[in-house]
């Protein structure tokens, strides 16, 4: 994709998309609204990085992982640092208010029609298919992303150890990156060496 | 409305790892140390957030809603948002300047494993929270091979499977 060497004063050619402030806002509130049943962060990168190509894929991905050990909902957070990427403070902003706002009042509305009407059995069973259909995003972007991790034993061996322990075992988040995060940086920097 | 800012602030910057890791303390706040309602009451409100769009700690403004109406929603969303937002920008905002830095190019190349091993964690808690079944098993993979072979869109998607679940439901 950077085909050309940036061989002027600027080290890393910027290939980003201008994107305006309220397109920006627009589309964070398309997927605060949208995005059910956990996965937040898939339906996030489907749509930002697969489809509108508005950041890469190695600068969501290190966001995601700032963001995630950041306090804070992750796709939040991660929508906040898009939209920094994209439009400095103001991009910020806008993201987070996309996120959050729409789907406020929507929350509202529900905790509204729930007091009045009591439990749907429909909408339960149409949310556990959303559910179910955040994990198939996530499955998606999981193996988009990990085809283009390098071919070496420590990364696959990190990622495996990460998805056992996190996933399989289901150990608190923080510690296992504690321990696994400064292996792991650690190794990628004598690799360049 | 003050003590809802200041139950939710707190959790907002403890809320590390995303917003379900504050659920049990939430609950213990809420129902034990405030009663601000009951324990089926919180259930109820939890079970709505995860229902409703966006981030599930919006739960926040339920209980708000809950205790002090429309303003309390406004407050106790501040306080679990603004906290962790003003926390991850700073983080954001040196990440993006310490840009081309031999480090930074490390971290970047060393947090890649370590995210794909989440993003699959994160899958399979999912499953597991569902219940996974035949029905919810297949879904996921359809999703996943429809988002991989074509560019459909996130909208289509939700619509889609929420079309076909209310087929299911309404006509078994």
């Amino acid at each position: 994709m950077a085909a050309e060497a940036g061989s002027g004063n600027e080290t890393r050619p910027e290939i980003r998309p201008s994107v305006g402030l309220p397109r920006l806002l627009a589309e964070f509130v398309r997927l605060g609204t949208v995005t059910f049943g956990g996965g937040l962060q898939s339906w996030i990168h489907r749509e930002i990085v697969d489809r509108l190509g508005w950041v890469d894929e190695d600068t969501f991905l290190s966001g995601m992982t700032v963001a995630r050990v950041v306090p804070g909902a992750n796709g939040v957070n991660i929508a906040l640092y898009i939209g920094f990427k994209l439009r400095g403070a103001a991009g910020a902003a806008a993201a987070v208010l996309g996120m959050i706002v729409p789907a406020f009042c929507v929350i509202l509305c529900l905790g509204y029609l729930y007091r009045r009407f009591g439990h749907l059995p429909a909408v339960h069973f149409v949310l556990a298919g959303l559910a179910a259909a955040g994990v198939g995003a996530t499955l998606t972007m999981g193996i988009k992303v990990g085809r283009r991790l390098p071919r070496d034993l420590a990364t696959s061996l990190t990622a495996v150890a990460v998805f056992a322990l996190v996933g399989v075992l289901q150990l608190p988040m923080i510690p296992v990156l504690l321990a696994l995060v400064p292996i792991s940086v650690g190794l990628a920097l004598l690799a360049k060496r | 409305m003050l003590a809802l800012l200041l139950v939710f602030a707190p959790l907002s910057i403890l809320s590390i790892g995303g917003g379900q890791a504050t659920i049990p303390e939430m609950q213990h706040q809420a129902v034990v140390v405030h009663s601000w309602l009951s324990n089926g009451e919180f259930a109820d409100l939890f079970a709505l957030s995860r229902a409703a769009p966006g981030p599930s700690s919006l739960i926040a403004a339920l209980i708000g809603w809950h205790v002090f109406g429309f303003w309390g929603a406004v407050a106790a969303t501040l306080g679990m948002f603004l906290p962790s937002s003003l926390l991850m920008y700073a983080v954001g905002a040196w990440w993006h300047r310490s840009q081309d830095s031999r480090l930074r190019r490390a971290i970047e190349r060393g947090l890649t494993p370590i995210a794909v091993g989440l993003v699959f964690a994160g899958a399979i808690t999912i499953l597991r929270a569902a219940h996974a079944g035949a029905l919810v098993l297949a879904t996921a993979g359809a999703v996943c091979l429809l988002q991989s072979a074509t560019r459909i869109s996130t909208h289509a998607t939700v619509g889609a499977v929420t079309s076909i679940y209310l087929l299911i439901f309404y006509f078994t």
